[in-house]
């Protein structure tokens, strides 16, 4: 695999009619763990369409690792593209009637790979996911996890340089999501996949993801590592006091310092205004008497973060 | 245990992949599979054997009474018994090895194969569609004509494992049941015939299967749909024909067109096509054509990328 970028999107639009779902979208993502969020009609769908060549986009262009996009969507060079993709449909996306291994199996061969091989790999594949027991039973047989496992398992038979996952713990319960999220996390930092994980759950992509894309409308309104996108809003503290509150909280108020939460521990969390130098805390303190224990920068959760870029 | 040690780490797969037309072949062996999972299938299967078997050994039958009566003079209360008087029965199945004889014992076996397809259809691709399977197959480097080539052979597979096949048995049959060897010189052109009959109603009724799946996808409307097809159209169809004195009415019945469509393959008189009057058959081969081309049009419509992502 060369060191080229997992994604690269220049001016990407794709319109449907008069609607347009995505936007003049530039982006250019390392391989790596990354996040897609946005909520519904955000335009991540048709995102993950363009991504793995099943519709073109009306203008721009991209590349995923060294394949380009755009091409019509029946030839070669989206057959090569899909090649590189795991791809974990959020639908059942499962064929009643066949066995785990026969499913998987049938996934291989979809992707290229010979009659023997296909069916060896999935048995590796689906003892790796810890579905050995259950590789001779219907799929239609198995629980949500199983089957969330199963098809995590025909994503990864052909051994893909990219998994693109949409919401890959959907009806889970919170142990198999954990399971689910450590498995993904495993696969990214052991075996060296970069993961696309495409969610509504702030949760799991904090678990999972480095980087963040947060689209909303069509357009990208957020991108980079979690902890940079938390950490770029200066203007939030903690600041924990001891001593005259009333006071330093009127004479804050007054030079423009916003209260935002009080935990009733002399603890509060506030929003400063521009221009605002931490040095003026310790000013204000001393001339109303009172000691600052400590003082932090307020970084936004990711769940914040995200509201406030969709808002 | 070093054994299951290995089996639980995850291991790099490095091969070649091939192309997607194999991927075709690989969906219609996991199609198949499907299929004869099912024991209502078998029990279908069984019917098509009893027409088969029919077929056989009435045109054992046929010809075992006429070389017995070529030699012993039968008599019945005192009646003699003449040859037609026992075979005239199955005259109208014209079980004496020539086109007709094929072309009867694929027309009858089309009554239980319109079950079987209506059935497969809805296990094959209606399936894909309710249970979301589509994204699976479609996100793979395959394009949505090798997924329909998959599912159209495997639906050919059963087609001429019900109809071309036992029909090439029952003119080797024929062949040891007269000379052989003048059988098989002299009518080399009816097996031909036979496949030429067994690859028109592949390529017309595995379309039309995928097609009328796609459209309803469950069983019980899917049977009522080819119901409407192979019962209800060559009903109005006839009546028409009878009342406007028009045959071109006849092409509305899908069967009996692609029915044509075998018998001009098996070079068939014209004339001896029961039930008459009959449209030509190059009137058959047009509206055959016709019902393949809608069937592929909206199969190119509704088979697209937007089913993918949810």
């Amino acid at each position: 695999m060369s060191t080229a970028n997992l994604i690269t999107l220049t001016a990407v639009t794709r319109n449907f009619g008069a609607f347009t779902a995505l936007s003049d979208i530039t982006l250019s993502l390392p391989p790596g763990r990354i996040g897609l969020l946005g909520p519904n009609g955000a335009g991540k769908s048709t995102l993950l369409k363009i991504l793995m060549g099943l519709i073109p986009p009306s203008s721009g262009t991209g590349r995923v690792l060294d394949e380009p996009l755009g091409g019509d969507r029946d030839t070669e060079g989206n057959w090569r593209l899909r090649r590189l993709i795991g791809f974990m449909p959020e639908a059942d996306a499962l064929v009643p009637g066949l066995t785990g291994v026969e499913y998987v199996s049938l996934a291989g061969e979809l992707y290229g790979m010979p009659r023997r091989e296909a069916t060896r790999r999935a048995h590796e594949v689906l003892s790796y996911l810890e579905l050995e027991e259950a590789r001779y039973r219907r799929v239609e047989e198995y629980s949500a996890g199983m089957k969330q496992r199963a098809k995590l398992a025909q994503a990864l038979v052909h051994d893909p340089p990219v998994l693109l996952l949409d919401e890959p713990t959907s009806g889970l319960d919170p142990a198999g999501r954990d399971a689910m999220l450590r498995l993904v996390k495993a696969l990214a930092t052991d075996h060296g996949k970069s993961v696309l994980l495409s969610t509504h759950l702030l949760a799991d992509v904090e678990a999972v993801c480095e980087r963040v894309v947060i689209m909303a409308g069509g357009k990208v309104r957020g991108e980079g590592t979690v902890a940079e996108l938390c950490a770029r809003r200066q203007d939030r503290f903690r600041v924990r006091v001891q001593g005259d509150l009333p006071a330093f909280r009127a004479d804050l108020e007054a030079a423009g310092v916003k209260l935002l939460g009080d935990n009733g521990q002399e603890e509060w969390r506030v929003a400063v205004p521009a221009g605002w130098s931490n040095l003026a805390f310790f000013q204000h303190a001393a001339a109303c008497g009172v000691v600052i224990r400590s003082l932090l920068r307020d970084d936004e959760t990711l769940e914040e973060l995200f509201l406030r870029t969709v808002a | 245990m070093a054994q299951t040690d290995t089996l639980l780490r995850y291991r790099p797969w490095r091969g070649t992949a091939r192309g997607p037309l194999y991927a075709s072949t690989a969906l219609a062996r996991a199609s198949l599979k499907l299929l004869f999972r099912r024991r209502i299938m078998w029990g279908l299967f069984a019917l098509a054997l009893l027409v088969f078997f029919f077929f056989f050994y009435a045109q054992y039958l046929v010809v075992w009474i006429t070389n017995l009566l070529a030699t012993d003079s039968v008599r019945f209360a005192g009646i003699p018994v003449t040859v037609r008087g026992i075979t005239r029965f199955f005259e109208p199945l014209a079980l004496n090895g020539t086109a007709h004889t094929f072309g009867n014992f694929i027309w009858y076996q089309g009554y239980v194969l319109v079950i079987v397809l209506a059935l497969a259809g809805s296990v094959l691709v209606g399936n894909d569609f309710s249970h979301g399977s589509l994204p699976f197959f479609l996100s793979k480097p395959i394009g949505r004509w090798h997924y329909i080539l998959g599912k159209c052979l495997a639906i050919g597979a059963v087609i001429n494992l019900l109809t071309t096949f036992p029909a090439i048995l029952l003119w080797v049959e024929a062949g040891l049941l007269y000379d052989w060897k003048s059988y098989y010189l002299d009518n080399f052109t009816l097996l031909l015939g036979i496949i030429g009959y067994g690859l028109v109603l592949t390529l017309t009724l595995s379309p039309l299967t995928v097609a009328t799946a796609v459209l309803v996808r469950r069983t019980a409307p899917m049977a009522m749909i080819w119901m409407g097809l192979f019962v209800l159209l060559p009903m109005l169809s006839g009546s028409l024909v009878e009342s406007v004195d028009d045959t071109g009415w006849r092409l509305f019945d899908v069967w009996n067109n692609l029915y044509l469509c075998g018998l001009s393959c098996l070079n068939a008189d014209h004339a001896m096509v029961r039930p008459q009057p009959q449209p030509p058959y190059w009137q058959a081969w047009l509206a055959t054509g016709a019902v393949v081309g809608a069937c592929l049009l909206y199969l190119r419509k509704r088979i697209q990328a937007v089913e993918i992502v949810s």
